[in-house]
């Protein structure tokens, strides 16, 4: 198939303003009368609230609003479990817990009014460990949830103890990964304004626009029609950006004082309340066959959920069962329990509960085939999913170069020459691993009534389309690719098509950016409106310039006629087309519904229209004196349906494998009695640019077409991060023989190992 | 400090910024940061950290890359200063070959740590105008710029290009 606008590098269609500085995030926004927000956060992991006074907060000069628990509505709320309220006025559950907000002329004036809130306290016994504070005796956190178990996950498909007593080899490890934290570089944030018809407008630093409104407006208790969101350039998210208290707070300041309120986190805050990853506990284990075949796999997950649930049960549920949709498992059991803790409410981070159950797997597997002396490509052969196969869980693979991606990985890293070299001289060893993936594009149980999305593309009388969407870019580079679709889609050149900021007053519902969903649906929701458009053009050339349908098509912005007629302009029709219609644009509508299904009550049920998958091979380098690890050349094959646009791919790649870098090598939230002793980027290490490997990454592309995607796409933001970690771990072993099975792998760590 | 004079805990200072000289009153708590963002509006110099330690709010003070939001306004007394704004001016300038090579190289995602990567990566080649640099020497000179979404190998590849590009037109 030649394409016009697709697999080729197209620079983002946003990007000059980006270059030149112009470009505005919600920190550079401002309005006349402006006031700024600021937190009052709790100093304890764990108290009761006696009183709070705030007589010589509100005496500071230009402050004009406080809000705390004693005057606003405690009702609850919240994205998974009821356990939000706007402010407390019972007790705090965690060290940056919110306590009370201030709206004043200045930052200077709300900083200053907050620290002269004076806030009685008991403090209360607190737990922080998820299994610890599921014993009996433990401090609970609320009431109604018995050894603070939020919510808990089972599954249990084919018979694992019969599978695992038939299996030739059994075996059993726990693995452990860490809290990190998305460290986006725009700290999250929110500017309220009040608008007309007594309604409020946010500007949100967000990746949920749509769903931030809903949620914001149960919060607020208004008609969620009533919150007009708009998203300016969004400087990462990550996961972290999704529904946030201080979004409301803001919200409910503006309401109190009727006037503008920008609150945005420093970046202390941002640490201390932001929704970092969700750590986790994971017992694996796995029954096989003497070749290799996968039997039986048996996990139990005990998943921090911190002190309040954002949508830490739904990672936890991922990290339970998506993985057995990857290898095709007969017989599964899962138990995920999330439970809370006096710590930062955790939540979605890149992989979503899918990177942490890939660390255990992927390690397991390595370390099965070193005892066993079996091939780590070869056994991921035997049991990775194939096209048309159905799994355990009733997820219907439809396209999938899986095997493709490990072949070509195996190659490219020159896999089997590197596997058999000698031992090595000198206390630098090197040292190769793989491990792969998959993931979905989309995943029905996160918002319960449904999945999809729609768009509006409009032609506009100069010729230029614009598409309307409610999915979120967030500086991943989103509303190129839909240009790019909806370019390909009418024929347009992607010079003359451009993607609107997302303002729910315009835009459709979208449910935003998570679950690698975004090229998939949104995209195909993009394809299907744009494909609208092309069919409605086609029919006004054909009245205006009285031609036959059929004979008109549509290529690079010109519009061809049988024969050897000189094709139009787009432009030049649209605009003739424009003068019959009182000046109208063309609007082509599209929806794009995915045949999918909410799991039934043993969890089977296809989830996604389309899954992409990935391998990846990592080289490293130990130093056996000082335990340091190196980077030297990352693989990294994607099976991503369809190259749209290759350089934003290898983009996505190249950070997605730099932030699985920087977890399994260093980084970490320490927390010492709850409080985060590295609440800043000089104590808590993000991978710099002298962090990449010596070599390169190198990324390629499997092209499966998938019958969903828009040209046959799926997603590539979370499967670019999943495999990191064990690809790495493995890797390390590889090098020194040192398994690590608690992440991030320390120098420390790799010279203990190194002295047993 | 020159021409400066002190009056009620205020201090003036002037300095040139993007080739214009800027004649101010500050507070002499005042972040440079602050001066450039809030007072001058020009907002492309971004704030991320706060603590000197991501390089979002980098901007070239007498030839060197410095992070604005640990220096005193003051210190800019009589100092020269380029800010993103003025690597190229306007919307009718045409780009300075950085921006343009980090714009076709896909060296930008979300944009945010862009300008001050952008100036790091100028004041450092500026530096070594005569001089041939490696992949090496620039992860080096951006190291204290941190960017989450790239995986920094664009960035390199960016700059890297640009300073081939223009040993060659020397």
């Amino acid at each position: 198939m030649n394409y016009t606008n697709l697999g080729k590098d197209t620079p983002i269609l946003d990007g000059l303003e980006k270059v030149t500085g112009r470009a505005r995030f919600v920190p550079d926004l401002k309005v006349e009368g402006m006031l700024y927000g600021k937190v009052l956060r709790s100093p304890y992991p764990h108290a009761r609230l006696l009183k709070i006074d705030t007589s010589k907060a509100e005496r500071v000069s230009g402050v004009k609003g406080i809000i705390t628990g004693n005057n606003v509505s405690q009702h609850r709320f919240g994205t998974m479990v009821p356990d939000w309220v706007i402010l407390p006025r019972d007790k705090v559950r965690f060290h940056g817990d919110e306590i009370a907000a201030v709206a004043a002329n200045s930052e200077e004036a709300a900083a200053e009014a907050a620290s002269l809130i004076k806030v009685e306290y008991e403090e209360l016994p607190a737990v922080y460990d998820p299994e610890l504070a599921m014993a009996e005796d433990a401090p609970q956190l609320y009431e109604d949830k018995e050894n603070n178990i939020a919510v808990t996950f089972n599954v249990h498909t084919g018979n694992v103890d019969d599978a695992l007593a038939k299996a030739d080899l059994v075996f059993e490890e726990t693995y452990e990964t860490n809290q990190v934290y998305q460290a986006h570089m725009e700290p999250m944030g929110a500017l309220v304004v009040p608008g007309d018809y007594e309604r409020l407008i946010m500007w949100l630093s967000t990746q949920v626009p749509s769903m931030s409104r809903l949620r914001y407006a149960e919060a607020l208790e208004m008609c969620s029609e009533d919150l007009r969101i708009i998203k300016p350039h969004v400087g990462g998210g990550f996961g972290a950006k999704f529904e946030y208290k201080s979004h409301i707070l803001a919200a409910v300041l503006t309401r109190k004082t009727g006037l503008p309120v920008r609150m945005v986190n420093c970046r202390e805050e941002d640490f201390r309340a932001g929704n970092p990853r969700v750590p986790m506990k994971i017992w694996v284990k796995l029954g096989l066959k003497k070749d290799g075949t996968l039997l039986a796999k048996d996990t139990k997950i005990i998943a921090g959920n911190g002190a309040r649930t954002v949508y830490a049960p739904a990672i936890t549920s991922t990290a339970c069962y998506r993985i057995d949709s990857l290898y095709k498992f007969q017989n599964v059991r899962s138990t995920g329990y999330t439970v809370y803790t006096n710590t930062i409410p955790t939540s979605c981070f890149r992989g979503f509960g899918n990177a942490q159950m890939h660390f255990a797997m992927e390690s397991a597997l390595d370390t099965i085939c070193h005892q066993n002396n079996l091939d780590p490509i070869e056994i991921r052969k035997l049991n990775g999913v194939t096209p048309g196969f159905t799994s355990i869980h009733g997820w219907e693979i439809n396209s999938c170069a899986l095997k493709e991606c490990l072949e070509k990985a195996t190659q490219e890293s020159d896999w089997y020459e590197k596997k058999k070299e000698a031992d090595q001289k000198g206390p630098v060893k090197k040292g190769i691993g793989v491990a792969i993936c998959n993931h979905v594009s989309g995943n029905r149980p996160f918002y319960k009534p449904f999945d999809g999305s729609s768009s509006l593309v409009r032609l506009t009388p100069e010729g230029k389309a614009i598409v309307f969407t409610g999915e979120a870019d967030i500086g991943q580079g989103m509303n190129t690719t839909f240009a790019l679709i909806a370019a390909e889609a009418v024929g347009l050149n992607v010079k003359d098509v451009r993607t609107a900021a997302v303002d729910t007053d315009i835009s459709p519902f979208g449910l935003g950016s998570f679950a690698t969903r975004g090229t998939t649906i949104g995209g195909r929701a993009v394809y299907e409106a744009a494909i609208n458009l092309k069919k409605q053009l086609i029919e006004h050339v054909a009245r205006v310039y009285e031609k036959q349908a059929e004979e008109i098509k549509i290529n690079n912005g010109k519009i061809y006629f049988a024969g050897n007629e000189e094709p139009l302009p787009v432009a030049e029709a649209m605009q003739q087309i424009s003068y019959t219609l009182g000046g109208t644009s063309l609007v082509g509508h599209g929806v794009f519904v995915p045949n999918t299904v909410l799991p039934d009550e043993n969890k089977y049920g296809n989830v996604s229209p389309a899954y992409p998958f990935a391998c990846h091979i990592a080289e490293v380098e130990v130093d056996t004196e000082t335990g340091k690890i190196r980077l030297l050349n990352y693989w990294a094959v994607h099976d991503v349906g369809r190259v749209l646009n290759k350089q934003t791919l290898e983009g996505q790649i190249e950070g997605g494998v730099m932030m699985g870098a920087g977890w399994v090598l260093g980084e970490d939230m320490v927390l010492k009695d709850g409080a985060l002793v590295n609440p800043n980027f000089h104590d808590y290490c993000l991978p710099t640019a002298m962090d990449i490997p010596r070599g390169k990454i190198y990324s390629y592309f499997m092209e499966s077409d998938d019958p969903n995607g828009p040209f046959g796409a799926k997603g590539i933001g979370e499967p670019s991060l999943n495999p990191v970690p064990a690809a790495i771990a493995n890797a390390v072993f590889d090098a020194v023989g040192v398994r690590i099975t608690d992440l991030p792998i320390t120098p420390e760590k790799i010279l203990a190992g190194l002295d047993i | 400090m020159t021409n400066s004079s002190k009056k009620r805990g205020l201090l003036t200072i002037s300095f040139k910024l993007n080739q214009e000289d800027y004649t101010m009153e500050i507070n002499s708590d005042e972040r440079l940061l602050d001066l450039i963002r809030n007072r001058l509006g020009l907002i492309g110099t971004k704030e991320s950290c706060g603590g000197g330690e991501c390089g979002a709010c980098t901007i070239i003070m007498n030839g060197l890359a410095v992070n604005s939001c640990i220096i005193p306004a003051a210190r800019a007394d009589g100092a020269e200063i380029i800010t993103i704004e003025g690597l190229s001016k306007g919307m009718e300038d045409e780009l300075h070959p950085l921006q343009k090579s980090f714009l076709e190289k896909g060296a930008v995602q979300c944009g945010y740590c862009t300008p001050g990567m952008l100036l790091s990566a100028k004041a450092f080649l500026d530096q070594n105008s005569g001089r041939e640099v490696s992949r090496e020497d620039i992860k080096e000179a951006i190291s204290g710029n941190i960017c989450r979404c790239t995986g920094y190998q664009k960035i390199v590849e960016a700059i890297y290009s640009y300073a081939l590009e223009r040993k060659g037109n020397n």
